[in-house]
């Protein structure tokens, strides 16, 4: 964890001109929670995780291959909307680039598994995109 | 373009069906504070902002929410299958079974169809973007509200997930004001509308 400024508070101009609606600016390389931590809570970022009436979600205590590979692409997506507003941020680039080698990893590793996630991945010998189920079916998680 | 991922953002699997609680979960799909809305609006609005990094995060997080439009979807699929003529006879859902079976139509809770007239595209970024942090609140409470109304711990563990995202868009949406802010006139920001007179 680093000091609470980082993670809890933001940036405000210090004059700040009338009549404008002002949100502090997270500051740059804020702490952040792990993937699977960050996908189960919705954020990757502590001082962005405010539940309601204490609700918060348990870790399952397994990551099926398809949370693990959901936990990468939630990563990036996050890390993604912080530097369209944090560009400047060298740090975060990099956990942002790792989260991309992870992703592209997870998702090589999942389609060899269970088929193709994107027309592109088809297999180049037969047309398997309609073989897995598909993702709002409850049977796609592996529970019937 | 937009490419199909056949994934989920985040995994939705509901064990039990619950017809009444379908029936409160499809507002977040074409209610006045629903995902449907939420992706039309900023991928919509993208067009008049000036500068990349808004014309990224609007996309962005356009994206994001058709995502979360496909969860809600999932949800109240998964609560209405196998149902029976007995579960409907004196459920809430009756009358939502009537118009549309167990299709996912966008629609409020309370009924009303889906309406553009709960979204906005002023074409001005600061006008848009407050918009925007008034939209993230919106939906958050909604699910606030789904919370307080839902037992299935199904269904609450993916209205938690989406909850929370409400919060992460509305911080990124208070920072691009700032960025914009920034670029403009800082003694006067409303000297002129950036969309077409920059």
């Amino acid at each position: 964890m680093k000091n609470d400024r980082n993670t809890f508070e933001g940036r405000l101009p210090a004059q700040a001109p009338l009549a404008n609606p002002y949100v502090p600016f997270q500051l740059e390389n804020p702490t952040m929670y792990g993937p699977k931590e960050g996908l189960v809570r919705g954020t990757l970022f502590p001082g962005l995780d405010l539940p309601f009436m204490g609700m918060v979600n348990q870790e399952p205590q397994n990551f099926s291959p398809l949370m693990q590979l959901q936990s990468m692409a939630f990563g990036l997506q996050e890390l993604a909307l912080y530097l369209d507003t944090h560009r400047e941020d060298k740090q975060a680039l990099e956990v942002f680039q790792s989260y991309r080698q992870m992703y592209l990893e997870a998702k090589k590793a999942y389609e060899q598994e269970n088929g193709p996630l994107t027309l592109t991945s088809v297999d180049s010998d037969r047309y398997n995109w309609l073989e897995n189920p598909w993702p709002w079916e409850y049977t796609c998680n592996g529970r019937e | 373009m937009f490419i199909y991922d056949k994934k989920l953002q985040y995994p939705v699997k509901i064990a039990n069906p619950n017809p009444r609680l379908a029936g409160i979960v499809i507002s977040q799909y074409g209610g006045p504070d629903g995902e449907l809305g939420a992706s039309l609006r900023y991928l919509s609005q993208r067009y008049s902002m000036p500068f990349d990094e808004l014309k990224g995060l609007l996309t962005d997080i356009g994206t994001e929410e058709l995502g979360h439009l496909e969860m809600i979807g999932a949800i109240v699929h998964q609560l209405t299958r196998n149902i029976k003529d007995t579960d409907l006879m004196n459920s809430p859902f009756a009358p939502y079974f009537a118009d549309h079976t167990t299709g996912v139509y966008p629609t409020a809770a309370s009924g009303f169809p889906w309406n553009a007239a709960s979204m906005a595209v002023k074409g001005d970024p600061i006008a848009d973007l407050t918009e925007n942090l008034a939209a993230e609140q919106k939906a958050r409470v909604t699910y606030d509200n789904i919370l307080r109304l839902s037992d299935d711990p199904d269904v609450n563990n993916v209205i938690k997930f989406l909850r929370e995202r409400e919060i992460v868009h509305f911080q990124r949406f208070g920072e691009a004001i700032q960025l914009l802010r920034e670029k403009l006139n800082q003694k006067n920001v409303y000297y002129m509308n950036p969309a077409i007179d920059l």
